[in-house]
């Protein structure tokens, strides 16, 4: 790696170039031979083994707004470096998962396939993506963020912006209440008890907007984590036991003290969260700017803060839930190629820092994270310690049908919260369900 | 039958100048192209959508299993009794309103009130707001947290506080059947309109020179006049809806706690998060069953109605 | 439906009187429709009716209205505002440089013309024969095809793909149009089956003592006769394409895909869901569709007076 270039001078004008900012491609075409990726190339050689073709490259991320230039930029770079065409397909991200699926399985799309890393067991499981372990070489990804975008010990993609899903709350909101949102509650009791205070504060505040529509409560699965429930032990659903149930009943009491509101997923929180009627809410570092975009207060930004999940007794290890994209590669026309594209948008340092820039997500090599861009990022930062540090895979993520999995729980969670039936009933009734899902 | 086809070409096929096909095969060759596109696009995929409910295959993973009826037996013995009655609930809820609606309309705006004719234009546009638009507004307005119908009810003093109405079971049928409704009595209302401007004005105006009044006489004459379009829509509606899909899996997903599933949202979720298509083939097969049933069970009394 | 087929003969539209038709009925034109004089309990009573359902279908189209004119940032004030109090065009100044969007109006257009064009073609093949030509299944398949209707799309989606993948139809405009013009048929069939059903045989066969081809009789003198019917039928086609979400999303792939799809992957994201601009691009959307129907309405409801609705 070219690690002795004054890389922030660098990143400042790859930054500028990759945004396409008076960026002329002879600037480019001069940059491209001195890209980062030299020592890589090794690597992706052996992997791609000749000549670059052009490829396919599928992302959720291309007609949204706020993110689309970031990645059309990372493309343009490529085509530029690599003298290819990268074509780029877009689904809504509510429906992309079951079109890729569908497109992977006609043998519709083959190439890069920008991934949640909750889909890659199912995406696996059809026998398409390739094993990304050889171009992972020398690259700086940290250990963490490899484990995250592998199943079942195969490196099925390339990580690319690797998080967590953790408690985000309003430091001003939070000191109003008289709590100190560096001292953030270890326990589940002080945390309730803070969730009393800041409802105290009237005014028909929210104290934690957490996900109660049920497209969104396997957020739930968390906090029986944290009450201890292992989820699921080898290929034994766990759900039903006395840690999953007690989660439920917490919860539940929440809900009936309006410490969390009904209705609420993960949009709706953070539209309340960006008004301030809401003091908490769960998020992965991806709402950051939505919640700033759609907040009247232009200042909440530098209110936001990362809190760590509360424990069950004093000492635990907060529980957080791994998020994060990928990048994978299916077989077919232009594989080899789009794998080189894949470690080139994820490890290239100075792509990933025009990257970041833009979208805020948190990279992946050492080398970047360490960088001064992010590192100054206090939100970020501070994210990384409290939450991401201990950030765990969905347990059931390994599990073709997970998705169903998490709806049948979810199911079953809100028929408590409506107070349809009791938690111990209907967390039984979950568990065998999900273990019928699981086979 | 209607009386001209007393008079069907075929008996006359002789007058005729001879030529190369019969009538019979002419007929038949003006259904190619219609039979063509639904054996291609419904007949196919329906026999190998059946046909996969007696297998146990995924969505993603290749190969499957032949296991005879237990997709079937897991399906009967799962939810299905409660699916039935709200896809029923979601299916009449959907069709009775909008037609009740659409009918009340089509009745008002075919007076001469003024500015008729702008208001049947006007009502023209939840029909034709593109359909996932319609979803998501009325999650909008729905919506607990923020959404206007709250703040609607709230400042004219229907409720106290805030409701989620499409996370609590008693509202959430009602609120996607409300949505639902808005986006089809329109297509009621013109079906409708349609059917009045057929009721002889002087069937009307002789029955009031007789006395009768505005009710007697839509009783009399305006309704048994509209009975074939009112079974038309009924019946169209009831299919459609039967499989609406769209608004239910946005406005809810099913929910809260499977208060909203219907078939359709239930074959979507085991075919498309569940991989299952084994289930979901047998899902539909069931549903099939049902629905054809339903038809056959509806053609037979209307044709005995007409019989009278 | 069967009572369609099944109710003595409605009266005939004034754009084909039939004297074959024996139903006993005044030879002359009748006036339909609405009463000249009407008592003041009716008209009250209509004007309720407007103001409830009337109100029940425009305060929602009020709000999108509304809620494309909030600024981005007071979207999710509550209690929201009824008149927005700083009205901006900003989600509709956003839309004018989204060439994206464009794109999927004019796949929008040209999928729901096409399919508007080639159901009415193909339905009125199918309800001419129907209507004028007796065989043996002709009523088993008249219900066959109101029978397709009734299988679970979701699932005919999984296998279409693959066939549709097989003839390398995926990603094209006929992949849509075809499948779209497949489920019209029912209604436009049925509907064009009842028009047909008031021409008068005499007609067609005066054409045929004439030495007309069968086909010329229906493309020079049946169709125009049936024209009201044929736009009402081409409206529903059109509405048909133009409201689809699923299909379309699944089986257009990004370059051909059209509104609904293209509505909801540029303006609801991974993160939020930009409210205003999704608003201010369904008015937009809309706006040109419901001028043109509003335009062509009495085309919809005469083209029906004359045909499904007889009865």
């Amino acid at each position: 790696m070219s690690l002795t270039l004054p890389q922030s001078a660098l990143s400042r004008r790859r930054v500028l170039q990759l945004l396409g900012i008076g960026a002329g491609t002879a600037a480019l075409a001069a940059c491209a031979p001195s890209a980062p990726s030299s020592t890589g190339a090794a690597a992706s050689a052996a992997a791609t083994g000749g000549a670059k073709t052009d490829f396919a490259f599928s992302s959720w991320s291309f007609t949204e707004e706020a993110a689309a230039p970031a990645l059309e930029a990372i493309v343009k770079a490529y085509q530029d470096q690599a003298g290819v065409t990268v074509d780029d397909v877009s689904f809504p991200y509510n429906e992309y998962i079951n079109q890729l699926t569908l497109q992977v399985k006609g043998g519709q799309f083959t190439g890069a396939a920008h991934v949640d890393v909750a889909w890659l067991g199912s995406l696996a499981a059809m026998g398409k993506l390739q094993d990304l372990a050889a171009l992972t070489d020398g690259r700086g990804y940290t250990d963490a963020a490899l484990a995250a975008a592998q199943f079942d010990g195969v490196q099925y993609g390339l990580p690319w912006t690797i998080g967590a899903i953790g408690l985000v709350g309003n430091s001003e909101i939070l000191q109003k209440a008289g709590i100190d949102p560096d001292a953030f509650p270890a326990t589940i009791d002080e945390f309730e008890k803070s969730l009393q205070d800041l409802k105290a504060l009237g005014g028909g505040m929210i104290p934690y907007a957490a996900s109660t529509k049920a497209a969104q409560l396997k957020d739930i699965l968390i906090w029986m984590e944290t009450f201890g429930s292992p989820l699921v032990d080898g290929d034994t659903v766990t759900i039903g036991d006395d840690a999953s149930v007690e989660a439920v009943t917490w919860y539940k009491s929440l809900y009936d003290q309006k410490l969390i509101a009904a209705d609420v997923d993960r949009f709706d929180a953070r539209s309340l969260f960006a008004q301030g009627r809401a003091a908490i809410y769960d998020d992965a570092p991806v709402g950051r700017n939505a919640v700033q975009e759609e907040s009247p207060d232009k200042d909440l930004g530098s209110k936001l803060t990362p809190l760590s999940r509360p424990v069950l007794k004093a000492g635990d290890t907060p529980r957080a839930l791994v998020w994060g994209g990928a990048i994978a590669v299916v077989d077919g026309e232009g594989a080899a190629t789009a794998a080189d594209f894949a470690q080139f948008a994820t490890s290239d340092l100075d792509t990933v820092l025009a990257d970041y820039e833009v979208r805020g997500l948190p990279p992946v090599t050492t080398e970047a994270q360490q960088s001064d861009v992010v590192a100054a990022d206090t939100f970020g930062s501070l994210f990384n310690e409290r939450i991401t540090a201990t950030s765990t895979s969905n347990p059931f993520w390994k599990f073709t049908a997970y998705s169903q999995i998490e709806t049948v729980i979810a199911e079953q969670v809100q028929a408590v919260l409506v107070g349809k039936t009791d938690a111990k009933a209907a967390m039984q009734k979950a568990g065998e369900a999900a273990q019928k899902l699981v086979g | 039958m209607t009386s001209s086809q007393t008079h069907t070409l075929e008996h006359r096929k002789s007058q005729t100048t001879p030529r190369r096909l019969s009538d019979g095969q002419f007929a038949v060759l003006l259904l190619l192209p219609g039979v063509a596109l639904l054996a291609g696009v419904v007949l196919y995929p329906l026999i190998a959508a059946l046909v996969t409910a007696f297998f146990e295959q995924s969505l993603v993973l290749p190969g499957r299993t032949f296991v005879g009826v237990q997709n079937l037996v897991d399906v009967l013995q799962g939810d299905f009794l409660r699916l039935l009655r709200q896809t029923l609930v979601f299916t009449l809820g959907t069709t009775i309103l909008p037609f009740v609606i659409g009918f009340a309309l089509a009745l008002a705006l075919n007076t001469r009130i003024r500015g008729a004719k702008v208001l049947r234009g006007l009502m023209l546009i939840p029909w034709l707001v593109p359909g996932v638009v319609v979803s998501f507004l009325w999650m909008w307005i729905f919506n607990a947290n923020y959404g206007v119908m709250n703040a609607l009810l709230q400042s004219i003093g229907l409720i106290d506080d805030p409701q989620a109405w499409l996370a609590q079971p008693g509202t959430a049928m009602g609120a996607v059947i409300l949505a639902k409704t808005w986006q089809s009595f329109p297509w009621m209302m013109v079906m409708l309109l349609a059917g009045l401007q057929t009721v002889p004005v002087e069937l009307h105006e002789a029955a009031e020179m007789d006395g009768a009044g505005t009710v007697r006489r839509f009783f009399a004459i305006t309704l048994p006049h509209l009975k074939g379009i009112v079974g038309l829509v009924l019946l169209l509606e009831f299919i459609w809806n039967f499989q609406h899909f769209d608004i239910i899996y946005v406005l809810t997903g099913g929910g809260p706690a499977g208060a909203t599933q219907t078939f359709a949202t239930a074959v979507y979720e085991t075919a498309f998060q569940g991989y299952d298509l084994g289930k979901a083939g047998a899902l539909g097969l069931l549903w099939m069953v049902l629905l054809m049933a339903l038809v056959v069970v509806y053609v037979r009394f209307s044709e005995k109605g007409e019989e009278r | 439906m069967s009572a369609t087929t099944q109710l003595p003969a409605a009266p005939t539209p004034p754009s084909a009187s039939s004297p074959a038709d024996d139903a006993p009925r005044p030879p002359q034109r009748l006036r339909r429709g609405a009463l000249r004089s009407e008592r003041p309990g009716v008209r009250f009573a209509a004007w309720a009716t407007v103001v409830v359902c009337g109100g029940f279908g425009l305060l929602p189209v009020y709000w999108l209205l509304a809620t494309s004119l909030t600024p981005r940032d007071q979207v999710f004030a509550y209690p929201p505002k009824f008149f927005p109090s700083a009205p901006t065009l900003d989600a509709f100044a956003a839309l004018a440089s989204n060439d994206q969007l464009f794109g999927y109006l004019r796949n929008s257009v040209i999928v729901s013309v096409i399919t508007a064009v080639l159901s009415v073609l193909v339905s009125a093949y199918m309800g001419y024969s129907f209507s004028k030509f007796r065989y043996r299944g002709r009523r088993s398949l008249m219900y066959l095809v109101l029978a397709s209707q009734m299988f679970p799309q979701a699932l005919l989606l999984v296998t279409l793909y693959t066939v549709f993948s097989a003839y390398g139809l995926l990603n094209t405009y006929t992949a849509l149009v075809l499948s779209f013009t497949t489920f019209t048929l029912p209604l436009c069939v049925w509907m064009l089956k009842g028009f047909f059903d008031t021409i008068p045989d005499e007609l067609i066969e005066a054409a045929r003592v004439d030495g007309a081809s069968r086909l010329r009789i229906i493309h020079s003198i049946v169709l125009p006769l049936a024209a009201p019917g044929l736009i009402a039928a081409g409206l529903f086609a059109f509405v048909r394409g133009w409201n689809d979400f699923v299909f379309a999303l699944t089986l257009a792939g990004p370059e051909k895909q059209t509104l609904p799809p293209g509505l909801v992957n540029t303006f609801i994201g991974e993160a939020s869901t930009a409210w205003p601009e999704l608003m201010a691009a369904s008015l937009v959307v809309s706006l040109p569709v419901a001028i043109a129907f509003i335009a062509l309405q009495k085309y919809l409801v005469g083209g029906l007076t004359a045909g499904a609705v007889k009865g």
